[in-house]
């Protein structure tokens, strides 16, 4: 209860846009922002990421319900200067002073770390974590005194001393942070740099080199803004660490920035189950100046990745319009990813990517018209590549649901996927999948929740209700006459 | 003359004909109505068993009032009318009240607690209803709990451990839970608020009614050394599990008889000989009284216990609902379909009733996909609804009655009992502040009388201090008293339809009635309530809302009395607690060492169990029926890790 205290107060004092800093000279602060471990009070979080996008930081949001290890991975791997964490549940003590303990024990105790949790922590513990290394939790006096807006840009003017940041660096030693397979504390910082337009050579140097394979391919995804992208890396993700026991995996990800601002919501992890995992590296850009739906520290990101001994690099972009097409430069194979709603079948013709891309999924394939988009994507990408004579399964296209668990199509996208890899570039190392394919194969029993001819019930319910009302009214209209019409006849009667 | 007569005659017949059958009985019986409710006694029956009561109560002044008022209403339309839309409690379409009269000898108050450890909320649970023939119970979990993971040392994990609620990890915590009250008594009635992992805190209830007869079994056939040596067998070289209140150790509370205990660590499976075994169990099933929230929609809504992915999370509902089913499990509530914290996210009343009753459409819908008949499930789902200031609260239920009535009856065809909506209320948390809490027990006696006029089923009352803390004995005891006053002296609640025939009252409900229809509408246009949650829809309105209500409370427009206005001449300051109430590092330590125990003990038969269930759940069976059997010798995190296997994690949204 006592979180709705704050949070009250919190959005009695949020009126819409605030000024901003001067956003060309604004350092890029990028801050991960999450709500803690068992605890689903996102309200508050939700309200202070936006107001720190809007001040020009790039804000990683995680949401609720996040380990202190997926918060620190995830500042370490996004090479953060600061992490915000919200926390009503109780267990704010140890939560705080195990984030600050991970942090240092990673050689990250330049990651600054901010807190609040309204009534729920007591001044006098507030007082502790602080003493403790915590940058500052906010109470609910704060929010009186300094305002919303003065909290976040205390936050900010905080986070712009990057003095521990820069000298981190400087204290690395051999030893990796969480038992990751990398050094992602240097990969992470290199692509800092890169996105700085600075030099990261001199900094590679540091990782240790293990047993590089010759050839790392590179996925790139791209597709429309909520057609699914993050979901189908995530699924794409997860099966990978199953069928590959031994392999690593990066992730990039693209975001695109706000022109007003200079901020960037990146939110592609929050969608994230399996990326949480000491194989796997995963990076949000934004697109920053560029107008573009890759960043363009994309291919510095890709090459810093693979100096470091990724097995497979997937590249997700910000979503795209009809014609962007430009995750082919940086990838060795192309998905596309798109949604039965995309219009009229001729809009189909308008879409470079169905020219480009190596596989091309239709998410969401629970929703109407699912079929007709498969027939036509199908029917397109014929026409695009000349293959009158193919039979539809020979072609790439495929139909599936990536937010069902274990989705039959989403299986057969991440076999399809293998075998174009594997056709393309001969790694040897793919027949490693075989054991984990075959247990795919096992025939899926996908279920519907609600069956594709009761979707309207809604609708028949309010019809019904209505229908009795009217029904009600006229035959009580009805009734009334007859009792007009009988004392008529009750006057006449005793005439 | 004759003439005109003869006219009026034949039109009036013509008419006739227009008025459906039905009503014209409706229309006959309304003498008999008045004749019925005019006596002074009024007889009825409740499953085969007749009932009087009283239907006057007597004034200090010498008033005779009666308990059920009808209208002096002369013109058939008027009468039909209001016998279509409003009638008698405990007639369709049910506006006033799904009973005749409300139940004698039990209040509609629950007795809630929830922190540390299963001893620590046993013994409150046992102050809490001393005394009392009904124990209406209702329990709150810890965060960890919520969350589906066992106690740990890790210490984002421990420092939640029991705070907040109590920690219940295993079979053995759910026993000490409710010991020493009679699980399978129709006085007992538990209610518990969890919503992710339900299904397998559910199966911990379960079984612990089942080993409470079986432990009843063991004693009236003087099979203790059984039990005794199976422990000794199980436990070698460990210690065997025991009811150890840490802050009073060897003390077993006052109003526990240890009913329940004896079977800790094993359970009455591994005693009783199976087709006993079966008969106990098939017989604790159909005795269980209570309610588990499990409403996996307004998690995604609103709230953010979800776990499992919401598909697969849906799937283990029906599989409750379905073993409900199979195995007659006729008085306990598989859901409790809630919009209380759709409410507390901000949504106003009509948002919260309509996102709540569109969510119960639709475990209709998708019960009745599976196969299952309405009137099979109907009467196991429940609802559960904030009252706050707002005008539109004082007709929530009769608006949710209304609807819920006559879609059942005209659309799903389903009987009486289908057709009866129950509703518990909590008053809203969110109109509490923490400015002037004194306040805040006026604004819960006005939510209060709304829902006893509104005759809901079931009541909480918040204590005034909650806007800042865990509320205390005496505070708690204020928002109690609330009630009793509110039921036993308050006049007018002695009329159980004192509210009706208000023109203001009738009006409302008519408009909150179109309004609730709209909303359906829009869902339905996006593709109904899981299509509206994919488009975050629910969410974002709820947020907006809650902006809205932010915003007029921050310009002074909606006055919050010693808030925003009416301020004391100190300003009347944010009060903050002094200390908050926290578990112990005892209780937190003998949580995890339990777990840890019982896993070990379990090892084998767990690893077992596990396997099993995931080879159910890929198989599509029936989840619940296995996660009765697994609840045995696994653990709840281990059950949890296990089903995001095979039904995979729940994914956030932005």
């Amino acid at each position: 209860m006592q979180s709705f205290a704050v949070l009250t107060h919190i959005s009695a004092n949020f009126k819409g846009e605030l000024p901003f800093m001067n956003k060309q000279n604004a350092p890029r602060i990028r801050i991960v922002t999450a709500a803690s471990l068992f605890d689903g009070h996102d309200a508050a979080i939700n309200i202070m990421r936006r107001l720190l996008q809007q001040k020009g930081a790039e804000v990683i949001h995680l949401g609720h319900n996040r380990s202190v290890h997926e918060i620190v991975e995830c500042a370490i791997e996004e090479d953060a200067h600061a992490v915000a964490v919200t926390s009503y549940q109780g267990g704010h003590m140890e939560f705080f002073r195990y984030m600050k303990d991970l942090l240092q024990e990673s050689g990250c105790g330049h990651i600054k770390i901010f807190g609040g949790g309204g009534g729920t922590i007591l001044p006098h513990e507030a007082e502790t974590l602080h003493q403790y290394g915590i940058n500052r939790i906010y109470s609910p006096d704060d929010g009186r005194k300094m305002g919303l807006e003065g909290m976040i840009q205390d936050v900010i003017t905080q986070c712009t001393d990057t003095r521990n940041y820069d000298e981190a660096i400087n204290k690395w030693g051999d030893a990796l942070p969480l038992n990751e397979l990398k050094d992602i504390r240097v990969v992470a910082r290199a692509i800092s740099l890169a996105e700085n337009g600075d030099i990261y050579d001199t900094l590679l140097q540091k990782l240790q080199r293990g047993r590089q394979e010759a050839i790392i391919p590179v996925v790139g995804i791209t597709g429309t803004g909520g057609a699914g992208k993050s979901s189908v890396t995530d699924e794409l993700v997860r099966r990978y660490l199953q069928a590959f026991p031994a392999k690593t995996i990066a992730v990039i990800s693209v975001d695109p920035s706000k022109r007003k601002t200079g901020g960037a919501l990146l939110g592609d992890r929050i969608r994230m189950n399996a990326v949480s995992n000491s194989r796997v590296y995963m990076r949000s850009l934004a697109t920053r100046e560029d107008n573009t739906s890759v960043s363009k520290s994309a291919k510095a990101a890709i090459d810093i990745c693979k100096k470091a001994g990724y097995d497979c690099i997937i590249l997700e972009t910000a979503g795209t319009g009809q014609s962007d097409v430009s995750i082919t430069e940086y990838s060795d194979i192309c998905m596309y990813v798109m949604t039965p709603e995309y219009g009229a079948a001729s809009q189909l013709e308008k879409i470079n990517m169905l020219d480009y891309a190596d596989i091309i999924a239709i998410n969401k394939a629970d929703k109407p018209g699912a079929d007709d988009a498969l027939n036509d994507v199908r029917k397109q990408y014929k026409r695009n590549h000349q293959l009158f004579s193919a039979t539809p399964e020979q072609l790439p296209v495929i139909s599936m649901c990536a937010n069902k668990f274990n989705d039959a199509g989403v299986n057969s996208l991440f076999q399809l996927l293998l075998e174009t890899i594997k056709n393309r570039l001969q790694l040897p190392w793919l027949h490693e999948a075989e054991t984990f394919n075959n247990m795919l194969q096992q025939p899926q029993k996908n279920e519907t929740i609600i069956p594709a001819d009761r979707v309207r019930y809604l609708s028949e319910i309010s019809k019904c209700v209505r229908d009795y009302n009217s029904w009600v009214t006229e035959q009580s209209k009805t009734a009334s006459q007859l009792y007009q019409l009988n004392g008529a006849i009750e006057i006449l009667k005793n005439k | 003359m004759i003439m005109l007569y003869t006219e009026l005659e034949e039109k009036y017949t013509s008419l006739q004909n227009k008025l459906d059958p039905e009503l014209q009985k409706l229309l006959g019986e309304w003498k008999q109505l008045q004749e019925k409710y005019g006596k002074e006694v009024f007889e009825y029956t409740v499953r085969g068993k007749v009932i009087r009561q009283d239907m006057a109560t007597t004034s200090l002044s010498g008033t005779s009032i009666k308990k059920v008022m009808l209208p002096k209403y002369n013109d058939w339309g008027d009468i039909l009318r209001w016998q279509l839309q409003e009638n008698v409690p405990g007639s369709f379409p049910y506006t006033a009240g799904v009973f005749e009269l409300k139940r004698q000898g039990e209040d509609p108050t629950r007795m809630f607690a929830g922190e540390g450890g299963p001893e620590r909320t046993n013994k409150r649970f046992h102050y809490v209803s001393a005394g009392q023939q009904a124990k209406r119970l209702s329990t709150a979990f810890d965060s960890v709990t919520l969350y589906g993971q066992d106690p740990a040392y890790r210490p984002d994990i421990y420092g939640k451990i029991g705070n907040a609620g109590v920690s219940i990890a295993t079979l053995d915590d759910a026993k000490k839970l409710y010991s020493g009250f009679d699980l399978c008594d129709p006085h007992t009635s538990v209610s518990m608020t969890i919503n992710g992992p339900a299904p397998i805190i559910l199966a911990f209830y379960m079984n612990a009614a089942i080993d409470q007869l079986c432990e009843k079994w063991i004693k009236e056939h003087k099979q203790e050394h059984k039990a005794a040596s199976r422990k000794k067998e199980k436990f070698s070289g460990n210690e065997i599990p025991f009811y150890n209140d840490t802050t009073s150790p060897d003390i077993i509370p006052t109003g526990n008889d240890q009913l329940g205990l004896a079977l800790l660590g094993i359970s009455g499976e591994e005693v009783v000989p199976p087709g006993i075994y079966e008969q106990l169990k098939a017989s604790a099933l159909q005795q269980v009284r209570g309610t588990v929230q499990a409403d996996i929609l307004k998690e995604d809504q609103a709230q953010n216990t979800c776990i499992f992915s919401t598909e697969f999370a849906l799937k283990l509902m029906g599989d409750v609902q379905e073993y409900f089913i199979r195995n007659s499990v006729k008085n306990f509530y598989s859901v409790s379909i809630s919009g209380y914290h759709i409410a507390e996210a901000g949504a106003n009343p009509i948002t919260q009733l309509a996102f709540t009753l569109a969510n119960g459409f639709t475990y209709v819908e998708y019960y009745l996909s599976r196969g299952m008949h309405i009137d099979d499930f109907a009467p196991n789902l429940s609802f559960f609804f904030s009252n706050g200031m707002d005008p539109e609260y004082s007709v929530i239920g009769r608006v949710a009655r209304r609807i819920w009535a006559k879609v059942m009856k005209h659309k799903y065809n389903g009987n009486e009992r289908s057709q009866k909506l129950k509703y518990h209320i909590q008053t809203s948390g969110r109109s509490l502040h923490a400015q002037e809490i004194d306040f805040n027990d006026i604004r819960t006696t006005l939510q209060a009388l709304y829902a006893i006029y509104d005759n809901c089923n079931s009541l909480h009352t918040n204590a005034y201090d909650e806007a800042i803390t865990t509320p205390t004995e005496e505070s708690v005891r204020r928002a109690m008293a609330i009630q009793l006053i509110i039921n036993r002296e308050l006049g007018t609640t002695q009329t159980e339809n004192f509210m009706q025939g208000s023109f203001a009252l009738e009006e409302l409900t008519d408009l909150v009635e179109e309004a609730v229809l709209k909303e359906f509408d829009r869902i339905s246009d996006r593709g109904g309530v899981l299509g509206a949650m994919e488009r975050m829809y629910q969410r974002n309105k709820i947020q907006e809302e809650s902006l809205h209500y932010e915003h007029l409370k921050h310009t002074g427009e909606l006055p919050v009395i010693g808030v925003n206005t009416f301020l004391s001449s100190k300003g009347s300051p944010l009060i903050t607690p002094g200390q908050v109430i926290r578990s112990t590092e005892a209780e937190k330590k003998q949580q995890i060492k339990n777990v840890l125990q019982f896993q070990k003990v379990n090892e084998t038969k767990g690893k077992e169990s596990l396997k099993t269930l995931k080879e159910v759940a890929s198989q599509g069976g029936n989840i619940f029926a296995e996660l009765m059997n697994t609840v045995k010798y696994c653990s709840l995190g281990q059950i949890t890790h296990t089903l995001y296997e095979a039904g995979g994690q729940y994914r956030r949204n932005m």
